[in-house]
């Protein structure tokens, strides 16, 4: 029986999820997008996590095992890909059966139904094929979630598909559309056991785990069965008032994210948080409490979902854009303030042959510009400091941050944790194992020296 | 006779319309249109093909169209006679739909436009939104496609509203997140929408009433077809005192720029003419 704190931050745009064991190590991570409906983002990231915490316990166990501890990393990631396929096809089939059924209830246009019918099976079709070549090893993905990967490539289909057979586009995207919701809102976690043992039996499978078979398959047997204790989950983020959980349960996300960072990294002065909606500049002391702090407000231009748009709008994953930008020579200055308007500004500009990196390094920069006024009416940079978030894994952005923390404050030193989008659900477990009665739950923040209430959100004022 | 093409390329859909003319230029008639949305392809190849899908269809050949004119971004187009400011090409537009228009709404993707104009079409003044986005035609689909609503449905079922939800007008990308938080608070589809279409007409009766509109106001532009849009700005601009306007909404509304640039395009299509005729050929391509 493992013992476990779960934090989770209910973010606009993504749901993390984390797994604690009783000696602060993270046991499991899960990430999901916030859809709309929080109850169920809180579930399958929880799902996620514990199948994450599995496969860390997983992997402990095959380490430990002389056998195979030479090719450890190879099994685990096939397992973990042929995991992720599992849940991708069992999604992809139940998107099938909303699609067919949605076309089959057509009240107008019922003479077409046969012709859609039969488009939509080549497309998924094809999708099914699509999916066996993505899930491998170290093959380039998207995105980490499932309705980006399959809007994409249907839409790609549809269009091919669509000019062959002389029918609507529109159409079958109309249909598409309302059949996504309807998928992305049932928990497909629940279906672990069947997916780790179609991973376990296609891994087992493989030529070169062959002689391993007895020792992955009870492996896999062993923590399949792993009960967890969970001692106490802590809820936090942009959607915590309408978490299912006891006031005592919820923590501000600015407190979770202080001592988030401080948990990461201990001598953390600054903490810059870039997430789906908000910016956050927030200055901690020596142990990880909040002093000061600055957020966006009326607006969301520069915070994530500002290159979410833009990858939507090329159509490629978010993972993809830093790496792009970076390959850039000359960054293009983009003139649009507003996330929906620089989407706009992205499409003339490549109509009228501007290069596309030149385009993307221009857009990160002016994202990192905004943060940096957050930061310097919060109280400046201070070292160390710490970059969280989802912005904070792309590298773009943390180019064009270090060289304007390095123009504007000289020599700082500059954290960025691989599990920086974790920071605030991190804390929020830290705050479920320290505090388990909720002291720091009334903690009143507006006493310090935040100054920009003005026109948020109800749900975003803080408590 | 002869014919002219009008495109107007807009921030997520091009409109295309074929319109047939007599020679002397007078009897305007509007043959053919044709609404693309771009949906992340690309824009040339989108225009290019729906160019050559409207001549197909009239069994027209490219010389015979007298004029290719542009709007909107069509400045891109490169097979474009000429290019007609979006503002000129609207009101002239709204003229041919209904001549009894004196002040036209334009609800685009990105931007919104209000202007007054005189019975020929010329554009008296005018009030545009500024460099947000919240309350936009962009906005309104970003929301339809949370909501699983096609939006062709998204005006039919905002009128079955009993008690519309008003979002904060404040930023297109944090009133999403509203409208996720309004799903899991179990406020109906219906409410959601009409609760948008009134905080998004608000904004435009403010720009009516900056530029004193009266009288017939035609909307124009993506957002025309949507009938529970249109009464929202009805139901506010009646509640303003100070507004005395009658909103009314034509078939075919939505082509108001292309149509405009069109008969714009016909009317150069003369004076080059008649300029051709009483000069010697010099041979230069105007």
């Amino acid at each position: 029986m493992d013992c476990c704190y779960i934090g989770i931050d209910l973010g606009s745009t993504t749901t993390k999820a984390v797994f604690l064991d009783e000696n602060e190590n993270i046991l499991g991570r899960g990430i999901t997008n916030s859809r709309s409906n929080y109850e169920l983002a809180c579930q399958v990231a929880r799902e996620e996590a514990e199948i994450n915490a599995r496969f860390e316990l997983l992997k402990r166990k095959l380490g430990g095992d002389p056998r195979v501890a030479s090719q450890l990393d190879s099994v685990m990631d096939n397992l973990a890909c042929q995991y992720a396929l599992a849940q991708h096809l069992k999604q992809l089939e139940a998107l099938r059966n909303e699609v067919t059924s949605i076309v089959k209830n057509w009240i107008h246009h019922k003479e077409d139904t046969d012709e859609y019918l039969e488009a939509q099976e080549t497309i998924f079709d094809f999708l099914v094929l699509q999916a066996y070549q993505d899930f491998l090893p170290g093959a380039e993905v998207q995105s980490d979630f499932f309705r980006d990967l399959a809007t994409s490539l249907y839409l790609k289909q549809a269009d091919l598909v669509t000019k062959e057979r002389q029918l609507s586009f529109e159409r079958l995207v109309g249909v598409f559309d309302a059949a996504i919701i309807r998928v992305e809102n049932k928990s497909f976690a629940l279906f672990y056991r069947e997916y780790l043992d179609f991973a376990r039996d296609r891994v087992v499978e493989m030529e070169m785990f062959k002689d391993l078979k007895g020792n992955i398959c009870d492996a896999v047997l062993d923590i399949t069965k792993k009960e967890f204790n969970i001692l106490n989950t802590v809820g936090t983020g942009y959607g915590r008032l309408t978490l299912p959980f006891a006031k005592e349960q919820i923590r501000s996300e600015i407190l979770c994210h202080g001592l988030g960072a401080h948990f990461m990294f201990p001598d953390t002065k600054t903490v810059l948080d870039i997430g789906g909606q908000d910016t956050k500049a927030i200055q901690v002391d020596g142990s990880g409490i909040v002093t000061s702090f600055q957020m966006n407000d009326r607006c969301a231009a520069g915070c994530g979902r500002y290159l979410g748009y833009i990858a939507d709008e090329m159509n490629m994953g978010v993972h993809q854009l830093g790496p792009l930008a970076m390959t850039s020579k000359k960054a293009v200055k983009i003139n649009s303030t507003c996330t929906v308007f620089a989407g706009a500004e992205l499409r003339e500009r490549l109509a009228y042959g501007e290069k596309q990196e030149d385009i993307l390094a221009g857009l990160h920069r002016a994202i990192i510009l905004r943060a940096m006024s957050l930061l310097a009416r919060s109280g400046g940079v201070s070292s160390e400091f710490t970059f969280t978030g989802g912005v904070a894994r792309n590298e773009a952005a943390i180019a064009a941050l270090k060289k304007l923390i390095d123009e504007n404050y000289g020599e700082i030193k500059i954290n960025i944790s691989s599990d920086s989008i974790f920071t605030g659900a991190v804390g929020a477990a830290l705050f479920a194992k320290r505090d388990p009665k909720g002291v720091m739950a009334d903690l009143e923040i507006s006493k310090l020296k935040a100054t920009n209430r003005a026109a948020r959100p109800v749900a975003e004022q803080i408590a | 006779m002869y014919y002219t093409v009008g495109i107007d390329v807009g921030c997520d859909s091009v409109k295309t319309v074929v319109m047939q003319f007599d020679s002397d230029g007078s009897g305007e008639k509007l043959i053919l249109d044709d609404l693309n949305k771009f949906r992340k392809r690309d824009l040339k190849k989108v225009v290019n093909e729906s160019y050559e899908r409207v001549l197909a269809l009239k069994k027209l050949r490219h010389d015979d169209i007298a004029y290719v004119a542009t709007t909107g971004e069509g400045e891109m187009v490169d097979f474009r006679r000429g290019h007609f400011y979006s503002m000129t090409a609207h009101a002239r537009g709204a003229i041919f739909l209904n001549p009894a228009v004196r002040s036209v709404v334009d609800c685009g993707a990105l931007h919104s436009k209000v202007m007054l104009i005189d019975e020929r079409s010329k554009v008296l003044s005018y009030r545009m939104t500024s460099q947000c986005a919240s309350g936009s035609g962009q906005f309104l689909e970003n929301i339809a496609r949370y909501l699983g609503v096609a939006i062709d449905d998204v005006g039919e079922l905002s009128l079955q509203a009993n008690n519309p939800e008003t979002v904060s007008g404040i930023c297109a990308v944090l009133a999403e997140t509203d409208v996720i938080n309004m799903v899991s608070r179990q406020i109906s589809t219906q409410n959601i929408l009409q609760g948008i279409h009134l905080s998004m007409a608000a904004r435009l009766v403010n720009l009516l009433r900056m530029v004193n509109a009266e009288g017939q106001v035609l909307i124009t532009g993506g957002l025309a077809k949507n009938i529970g849009f249109v009464s929202a700005i009805q139901e506010l601009s009646d509640q303003d005192k100070r507004l005395n306007v009658n909103i009314v909404s034509e078939e075919g509304a939505i082509f108001a720029g292309a149509i405009g640039a069109a008969i714009w395009g016909s009317f150069r299509h003369n004076v080059l003419l008649a300029k051709a005729n009483s000069r010697p050929v010099c041979g230069s391509v105007c």
